[in-house]
């Protein structure tokens, strides 16, 4: 082995629920004990943040809770919201579930599209979408496309529930509004009305493995050429995945053929401000999301 | 009787080494069980250049059992030893890049050593860092010799009395342009690692372990380590040993760099007493060892109206980074093959290499010769536009050939296939009829998909074996052993570095000796059981340390069938019963032919070349600018395959690591440091990245390798990159005369060329 | 303590339950077939098969595996018998350094497990997490198919002959 490991690591316990219920109230009681608890599911992040953290840095860590354990987690159900189909995944629904469930595979294609560009096989079986919703990341994949199809996350504690839907749940770069003792038990997605236009792009370094660069999902619905729903997700734009609030507002309620793309242009360059960093430009990415959206919205 | 064997070269027999390797059983340095073994780490200076004035280690950390090390401990000379004694093992005053080694530490708990290192600091008075070659050419910080020009060559050809300038003058048609390349990491998948046992004298307990330093790794060269470790310690040759583990990948990264690496860990191991493991991790490794020689190319040739190439003059600048390591070979490399696979009547080639203060440059697959070749061969097709030609036509018009002359004055004599490799990619990617295609102006199909495709083609050759008289100079050696039962034991210092030297070599000796596959042993190459043939590198195992594996093989197979009559086992023993030892020192000799001067550049580089043919089919999205390689023809004269799928293997294998270098790799540096020294950001192509191949083992044998074979391990490299961005600029319609060409690249230039236009 | 099965046997470690697998599995284990590329879940050297799927071994945390099946290189094979798949990386060219063959071949065997007749780009997309730096990729999707194939017409072979009345081999 590498001369590296973690700190602490012998410190740090274990412990595997079976339920929800019983996953709360252990993070409950680690809360009023005040011992440093982190939620685990697929571990393509806590573990390679634990493992490669430069030992100084390291946090201490007392309580681990294993949720791979808890079945109800894994669930994808569906439901009926106000006549509209709904489908609602358990926080811990894997990409390789995404990619393998025939009723996701009829419903929302879009999610297989996604599902498929996330890392690789092995990681698409460990990564969960509650942890890629938890972690924050603006260039979570999962993220864009849930944010696209109107996703509402419901967040369990032990001392009840709540939803919030998911274009309100980042409050800024890796910073959530779920409080301690929370998990993330459900995401409701409605599905897209057969007909819509149903985008995924993702541009990122490679074809596998790769973080995105830029990634857009988009969701637009039309009744006689008019745009009834235009819902968007974008990654690695911004400090948080972008619901780009504005081009919604621009295009709702317009015919594909009233917007033109200088419109659209301007529209973006109001909501994002994507930055340099070691994968991309702040100019390519501001490119590249607008070329996107409006290949999501041209006539 | 002789019995008679089918003969193995040419067939793709069951590769060695295979069992083990995908049962799991392969033990590679890591997988090594060193009981007691302390993990080593390494303290780094963090600053591109400065004055070392203390180390100070935190005196309220427990020290404890832990070992730390310094310049102060090395018992020899404080150098890796190699080509310059300019590279310290351990900084003692000057720093000259981030990653510089100042301290070693060593204890038996690898948190305990994370936190030990992060509980020593380093006492460095900045100084202003030189971070380019430009910064290195304006000298207003000198950090080597008068002028940090760390190397120079000239080469001349056939000026009479005249400027170059002058000759290019005097043509029709002058084209001048300015190329550039980037550094690349080699990323092999398997980490730099070394395990290291000091045993003193009259301590060597264990069977078969001998008084002295062993070291075992993973590592190309065994010997460049153990001349580097007799410098460091001041040890005779006898009492260091040097040993191979299986080795997870090479391409050149672990040439020079294992040197460090098991000095490191043997001053460790002698310090502490017990054996001591360093493996780094892959943050380490990327930061701390050798990259590709970034380049900065200038050529100016002029040519006839009907595009006879006449005059070239090429102007070749390298960053050798902080160190000269294997600097001055590069650079050689890299201006003998500048001038590309073509005749020119005069030519003028200038290379120079400087120092700068990032991590030192080094050998990696290819070896100087991908960046002239990019440049040779982008300016081929910036010629063929100013001409209004098809770029593979000028090349076809003025290709080297038997007969034809280089410029360093070389007569080629046999084995020039490139004919042959260009009529099988064309054939087969239909070259012509998509060139001609692409060309006309599509509009991009509806507003959703906006791609267009590309295709390009490079043609190139690459020297195989030691530039000029190096083979000569270097006397590789390998020994045949008689064996028990009529086997032969092949001891030679060639690494099987995955390329597939174990199963060649054994092809190679089994036909030359007329015996059977199964009935010839490779020894694991140690310094302390194998001799010197030379470092694996250069293109040159198969075809210079492989004619000696033959040659030895048939000497001692032909000594025992002269012995007596009966079968060959029975000969053996008998023979070995009488003599104990039969056994057989076989040196190279280069073809008499091969005459080089060092001093004027001039004759034959090297004793024959590869030659190929690559061609490059893409399509690029002209939104994203993301680049696909939908398609790959590589057609490679290689003398003879002697094992035809690890030929191809190789061929491929090289060619992505070239359409990586063009398209996906890119190293990020800030003021010397490394910002992307992890898997997730130094980019480096999947499968799904990577194009299907279609490969052509073209075979025009050279006299002087055994069966035909020349070098085919670098060839691949060199053509990728500029076939490429052939492809690129056709679907684009931008120029390409710089890598990377990774999408924010190629948004750069079209927006550019846009501009330009508009 | 923790349990959990690899290949084929129960096993324990008194390893923190924080520990990764891939270091449980080299060390303790002894199971170094398994191998560490990068440490961050991007070269797949250290594939393993968890409960029948692909997982990156230094991305689970050992305390996961509780009551679990664990799959590694060293357990593919049958005794001395060699799958498809390994015969096919021999011969095929799908190996030449060997660093990323172990994590390449439980890759593709999960890939095998579920669908024996992939495109080509079933097999890119089902290898992709395993980098290579030495093939370029072309000598692995071969063997993987050339693999495929072997299992296809073995298992064609056995349909045949069940349907035919012959005896089937063991």
């Amino acid at each position: 082995m590498s001369a590296h490991a973690p700190a602490g690591l012998a410190r740090t316990e274990m412990v595997c629920p079976k339920t929800i219920a019983e996953a709360c109230a252990v993070l409950a009681q680690a809360h009023r004990d005040k011992r440093a608890a982190s939620l685990l599911a697929g571990g393509t992040d806590v573990i390679v943040d634990r493992h490669l953290m430069p030992i100084e840095k390291a946090r201490p860590l007392d309580l681990v809770v294993d949720l791979t354990g808890v079945d109800e987690l894994t669930a994808i159900s569906e439901r009926d919201v106000a006549g509209e189909r709904h489908l609602v995944f358990g926080g811990g629904v894997t990409y390789w579930q995404l990619r393998t469930d025939r009723r996701v595979l009829a419903a929302i294609p879009m999610l297989d599209a996604m599902a498929k560009d996330v890392g690789a096989v092995q990681i698409q079986t460990r990564g969960t979408l509650a942890g890629n919703i938890a972690t924050a990341s603006p260039a979570a994949d999962g993220v864009p496309a849930l944010m696209a199809l109107d996703g509402v996350v419901k967040l369990v504690s032990e001392g009840g529930a709540r939803t919030v839907p998911l274009d309100q749940f980042f409050l800024a770069y890796r910073k959530t509004v779920l409080a301690a003792g929370e998990l993330i038990a459900e995401i409701d997605v409605r599905v897209p009305l057969p007909g819509a236009r149903v985008t995924w792009r993702k541009v990122g370094t490679r074809l596998a493995q790769a973080i995105s660069k830029v990634a857009l999902a988009g969701v637009i619905e039309e009744e006689r050429g008019t745009i009834t729903r235009a819902r968007f997700g974008v990654a690695s734009v911004a400090a948080v995945t972008h619901p780009l609030g504005g081009v919604r507002a621009l295009a709702e309620g317009k015919t594909f053929k009233a917007l033109d793309r200088a419109t659209v242009d301007a529209a973006i360059d109001l909501e994002i401000k994507p930055i340099d960093d070691v994968r991309s430009t702040g100019a390519y990415r501001l490119h590249v999301a607008k070329a996107l959206v409006w290949r999501a919205l041209a006539p | 009787m002789t019995s008679r064997v089918d003969r193995t070269v040419g067939k793709n027999v069951s590769r060695v080494d295979g069992h083990a390797k995908v049962t799991g059983q392969a033990v590679y340095v890591d997988d090594l069980t060193t009981p007691g073994a302390l993990f080593g780490g390494t303290v780094r200076s963090a600053v591109a250049r400065g004055t070392l004035r203390g180390i100070r280690k935190d005196p309220s950390f427990d020290w404890t059992g832990i070992t730390v090390v310094t310049a102060a401990d090395i018992p020899g000379d404080n150098v890796v030893a190699l080509i310059e004694d300019d590279q310290p093992l351990l900084a003692k005053d000057a720093i000259r890049h981030v990653y510089e080694p100042v301290a070693l530490v060593a204890c038996d708990d690898p948190v305990r050593l994370q936190q030990a290192i992060a509980a020593i600091t380093l006492d460095v008075e900045p100084l202003p860092p030189v971070l380019s070659i430009e910064d290195a050419e304006a000298k207003k910080q000198i950090i080597y010799g008068k002028d940090n020009v760390q190397k120079r060559y000239v080469i001349e050809h056939e000026l009479g009395g005249k400027t170059i300038d002058e000759l290019i003058l005097a043509c029709d048609v002058v084209v001048t342009g300015r190329y550039a390349v980037h550094h690349q990491e080699q990323m092999y998948i398997e980490p730099q690692g070394m395990v290291a046992h000091w045993q003193e004298a009259g301590e060597g307990a264990e069977a078969g372990v001998g008084d002295g330093v062993h070291v075992t790794g993973s590592l190309q060269c065994p010997f460049y380590v153990h001349k580097a470790m007799k410098r460091a310690f001041a040890l005779e040759g006898d009492r260091v040993h040097i040993g191979q583990a299986v080795t997870g990948g090479g391409f050149g990264g672990k040439e020079e760099y294992p040197s460090i690496l098991a000095a490191h860990a043997a001053l460790l191991s002698k310090v502490a007493g017990k054996p001591v493991r360093m493996i780094y991790g892959r943050k380490e490794d990327i930061e701390a060892t050798t990259k590709r020689h970034p380049a900065r190319i200038e050529i100016t040739t002029g040519c006839t109206k009907a595009g006879e190439l006449v005059a070239l003059k090429v102007e070749c600048a390298m960053d050798g980074g902080a160190y000269v390591t294997l600097t001055p070979v590069v650079l050689s490399r890299g201006i003998l093959h500048a001038a590309g696979a073509y005749k020119w009547k005069h030519a003028r080639i200038h290379g120079w290499a400087v120092a700068t203060n990032t991590p030192p440059n080094g050998a990696f697959r290819g070896f100087g010769a991908p960046q002239t070749i990019w440049a040779i061969e982008r300016h081929m097709d910036r010629i063929a536009e100013k001409l209004g030609k098809d770029p593979l036509t000028l090349r076809q018009q003025n290709l080297l050939a038997i007969g034809a002359v280089t410029v360093t004055g070389q007569t080629l004599t046999q084995s020039v296939g490139v004919v042959e490799c260009i009529e099988k990619a064309v054939k087969s990617s239909d070259y012509f009829a998509k060139r001609a295609a692409y060309a006309k102006p599509s509009p991009a199909a509806g507003s959703r998909t906006r791609t267009r495709r590309g295709i390009g083609a490079a043609v190139f050759m690459h020297g195989a074996g030691f530039t000029g008289s190096g083979e000569r100079r270097l006397k590789g050696k390998v020994q045949v052993d008689l064996e028990p039962g009529g086997r032969l034991r092949v001891r030679s210092a060639s690494t099987d570095i995955g390329q597939g030297t174990e199963t060649i070599f054994r092809q190679i000796a089994a036909d030359a000796a007329e015996l059977p596959f199964d009935t010839i042993e490779i020894e694991t190459p140690n310094t302390s059981n194998v001799p010197d043939s030379g470092p694996t590198v250069a293109s040159r195992t198969v075809m210079v340390v492989g004619s000696i594996v033959g040659k030895g093989a048939k000497m001692i197979a032909d000594r025992v069938r002269a012995s007596g009559t009966g079968d060959f086992a029975t000969l053996a023993d008998a023979l070995l019963a009488r003599e104990k030892k039969v056994s057989t020192l076989v040196e190279y000799e280069p073809p008499v032919a091969v005459q080089w001067n060092d001093d004027t550049y001039r004759g034959d580089a090297y004793p024959c070349y590869a030659w190929a043919c690559d061609i490059a089919e893409v399509e690029v999205d002209l939104d994203t600018f993301e680049t696909k390689v939908i398609g790959f023809w590589a057609a490679q004269d290689i003398g003879k395959a002697i094992h035809p799928i690890m030929c191809a293997g190789q061929v491929e294998g090289g060619t992505l690591q070239a359409i990586g270098w063009a398209l996906y790799e890119n190293l990020v540096m800030k003021d010397g440091h490394i910002l992307n020294a992890r898997m997730t950001n130094y980019v480096i192509p999947t499968s799904k990245d990577a194009p299907p191949f279609t490969t052509f083992l073209v075979e025009h044998p050279f006299s002087g390798g055994p069966s035909g074979a020349k070098g085919v391990g670098e060839l691949p490299m060199d053509g990728g990159a500029p076939a490429i961005a052939a492809a690129v600029e056709q679907a684009i319609g931008a120029l390409c005369n710089d890598l990377p060409l990774l999408p924010e690249d190629l948004f750069r230039a079209k927006s550019k060329s846009q501009v330009a236009r508009s | 303590m923790i349990r959990f099965k690899v290949n084929g046997t129960v096993r324990e470690t008194d390893a923190p339950p924080m520990a990764r697998l891939l270091d449980v599995l080299r060390v303790p284990l002894g199971l170094t077939g398994t191998k560490e590329g990068c440490g961050e879940g991007e070269c797949g050297a250290c594939s393993v098969m968890l409960d029948g799927v692909p997982v990156n071994s230094c991305l689970v945390a050992v305390g996961q595996c509780e009551g679990r099946e664990v799959v590694t290189v060293e357990g593919l094979a049958h005794g001395a018998e060699l799958t498809p798949l390994q015969r096919a990386f021999i011969e095929d060219g799908g190996a030449q350094c060997g660093i990323c063959t172990p994590g390449m071949l439980v890759a593709a065997e999960a890939l095998l497990r579920r669908n024996t007749s992939p495109t080509d780009d079933d097999v890119r997309d089902a290898i992709a997490g395993n980098l290579c730096r030495c093939t370029g990729y072309q000598r692995i999707v071969d063997s993987i198919q050339a693999a495929a194939a072997a299992v296809r017409a073995k298992t064609s072979k056995a349909s045949k002959a069940s349907k035919a009345g012959g005896e089937t081999g063991a």
